[in-house]
């Protein structure tokens, strides 16, 4: 269980990191193709497919790192009125919600998705690159939410202590944000 | 039929009810809902499909980059400068802090676009300098809370451009124009209440320049203000798209904060980042999740079935916009703005169609109407930033608050009785017929 407790926490950290590149280089790209066409007779053509690609990467592997870090949107109003107890029979259920979207959506209708833009040979329209590719961030974020969801499962919440110390400023600030 | 819209509201509202992530309450619902017609296969391949693609999309690119752009911004100093640029225009009036820190507000929210960003910058700031000069800090609180959520309307503002996807591409930039009006119509109405407020209560006049002091404030307000200039101006103007005019913001934004006013170094880099892939992410799954669930919803034509039940209410518009307004209204106290636009605007956009209500008006209407929710117990956002930036409660706050609701109430009764207000703008920009 230690193993896997520190895999997980190992495998959050590289994620973080990879986000950070990807949103730079969504920002690199971005400039590029507003520079090129206000420069360049003819603008760059790759830049906004490639745009796109990293928007789908960010949001998938995001919102995962997000759920691990108690992120998202949700309505809290009635858990936090329930007894302790049913509060975390409750809050289990929600873990167990997100296991089964993880493996069903992401793993198992990705991967079908994934397999079938290979199969077709789909390519995108600038890059000819294979949708598959760009699909799979789909299956690698839903084993991201899997891996998250079990570690919860098992009771381990990172970031409790400080949830502890500002229940709702600091938690409420961050989801809100999104406002 | 009926067992698919009965499969889709208990499942949904369930699982919303023991606090399911919303994105993922979307998504599990629809392929609830999807099971009932179709072969778990193609329900499961399809949703994955649908929030891909529901991500595939040049427009959305401009939210990562106002979030991001918002986070270079969102820095003391350049809170400090628009008060001071506030408080040359409306400090010596009395109540003259309250007026500051709602022209205050509506200037961060607009830039940062986040009401919750505008909240504890302007707040942080406004609400002590307010309780020293003798204001009731349950006041400053609401006045700061009610003011911050005009920056959703007053643009850039990343919320226009999630309700230009969900309804099916309506104009950014015409959105962008039809949010200035209603968004300083609120923020004429707040001041109103506040100056009333600070003649019955006594409360001083705020701080005055002379006029060598006021100049320079103004001048060294100039290059926050400019963003607003440049990125609104470039896509009225037609010289960028608004996902273009996003990455200049914040090319912008990294210029004036990293060189000009040096609010923060290289190495805070990779955590504004990491923080506008986060917020970024969490609008994106709700946003996949979404297109999911309007697929679906289509596929079922339950958005026409709704449309029928409502017209059988009543035929006349302003009662079917009334009580829209009142089901939003509920909808906002218990819901975020993101996910309840992204999930009421694909049913209630037909109704609209129906009734010949344009969705620029209708659109105004929604996020005006969501803004109040944002302040108002059990679950608002804003409201909770602001009570624990200005050290109260919420059941202390909800009583001067109520006025400011009484403000905002009549705004949105104006925005929905007269679509002129939000429609004159981008008419007279030639962005609408």
């Amino acid at each position: 269980m230690g193993t896997f407790l520190t895999f997980v926490s190992k495998l959050d950290l590289a994620l973080k990191y990879l986000l950070i590149i990807l949103m730079a280089l969504l920002l690199i790209d971005v400039s590029w193709q507003v520079l090129t066409r206000f420069l360049l007779p003819k603008p760059s053509s790759f830049t906004e497919e490639l745009a796109r690609f990293l928007l789908i990467w960010i949001g998938l592997l995001g919102a995962s790192h997000a759920y691990r870090h108690r992120m998202h949107l949700g309505v809290d109003i009635f858990v936090k009125s329930m007894s302790a107890r049913k509060a975390k029979v409750t809050t289990q259920i929600v873990q167990l919600m997100t296991l089964a979207f993880a493996i069903s959506v992401l793993i198992y209708g990705g991967s079908k998705l994934v397999l079938l833009a290979f199969h077709l040979e789909q390519r995108s329209a600038a890059m000819q690159v294979n949708m598959g590719v760009v699909y799979m961030a789909l299956p690698i974020s839903g084993v991201l939410f899997a891996f998250f969801a079990i570690e919860r499962l098992f009771g381990h919440y990172p970031g409790d202590a400080e949830q502890m110390i500002s229940h709702t400023s600091k938690s409420k600030a961050v989801k809100a944000e999104v406002q | 039929m009926d067992l698919t819209i009965a499969i889709l509201l208990v499942s949904f509202v369930v699982l919303l009810a023991i606090n399911t992530p919303i994105a993922i309450a979307i998504a599990v619902a629809t392929v609830l809902t999807m099971l009932a017609t179709m072969p778990a296969d193609a329900a499961l391949t399809t949703v994955a499909q649908r929030i891909a693609s529901g991500l595939d999309s040049f427009a959305l690119l401009a939210i990562p980059f106002f979030i991001l752009s918002g986070y270079l911004m969102g820095q003391g100093g350049i809170a400090r400068r628009l008060i001071n640029f506030a408080m040359v225009l409306v400090g010596r009036f009395s109540g003259g802090l309250a007026l500051v820190n709602v022209i205050a507000c509506a200037l961060f929210g607009s830039i940062s676009g986040s009401a919750v960003a505008a909240t504890s910058a302007i707040g942080g700031f406004m609400i002590p300098a307010m309780n020293k000069e003798g204001y009731d800090k349950n006041f400053n609180t609401a006045v700061t809370v009610t003011a911050s959520t005009t920056g959703m309307l007053i643009p850039p503002s990343n919320i226009l451009i999630i309700y230009s996807l969900a309804s099916g591409g309506v104009s950014i930039a015409a959105l962008f124009m039809a949010g200035y009006i209603p968004g300083l119509l609120v923020a004429l109405s707040l001041m109103i209440v506040c100056g009333i407020y600070a003649k019955k209560h006594n409360f001083p006049a705020g701080l005055k320049y002379s006029f060598a002091e006021g100049v320079h404030h103004l001048v060294a307000a100039i290059p926050s203000l400019l963003l607003i200039v440049i990125v609104i101006g470039g896509i009225i103007g037609g010289y960028f798209t608004p996902t273009e005019a996003g990455a200049i913001a914040v090319i912008y934004a990294l210029v004036l904060s990293l060189g000009v006013y040096r609010e923060i170094a290289l190495k805070d880099l990779p955590n504004i980042l990491l923080k506008s892939v986060q917020t970024t992410a969490i609008v994106m799954l709700l946003i996949g999740a979404s297109a999911s669930m309007s697929w679906m919803l289509s596929y079922e034509f339950i958005p026409q079935t709704f449309t029928e039940l409502v017209l059988t209410l009543s035929d006349n518009p302003i009662m079917i916009l009334i009580l829209i307004n009142i089901m939003l209204l509920v909808v906002g106290t218990f819901m975020d703005m993101t996910p309840a636009v992204l999930i009421f605007t694909p049913i209630l956009m037909p109704v609209m169609a129906a009734m010949d209500i344009s969705p620029l008006h209708f659109g105004i209407m929604m996020i005006l109407n969501l803004s109040i929710g944002l302040c108002t117990p059990p679950v608002g956002s804003v409201l909770f930033v602001g009570c624990s930036i200005g050290k109260t409660s919420i059941g202390a706050v909800v009583k001067p608050l109520l006025p400011l609701y009484a403000a905002m109430f009549i705004c949105l009764l104006l925005v929905t009785l007269f679509p002129q207000i939000s429609e004159t703008l981008p008419r007279m920009m030639g962005l609408i017929e």
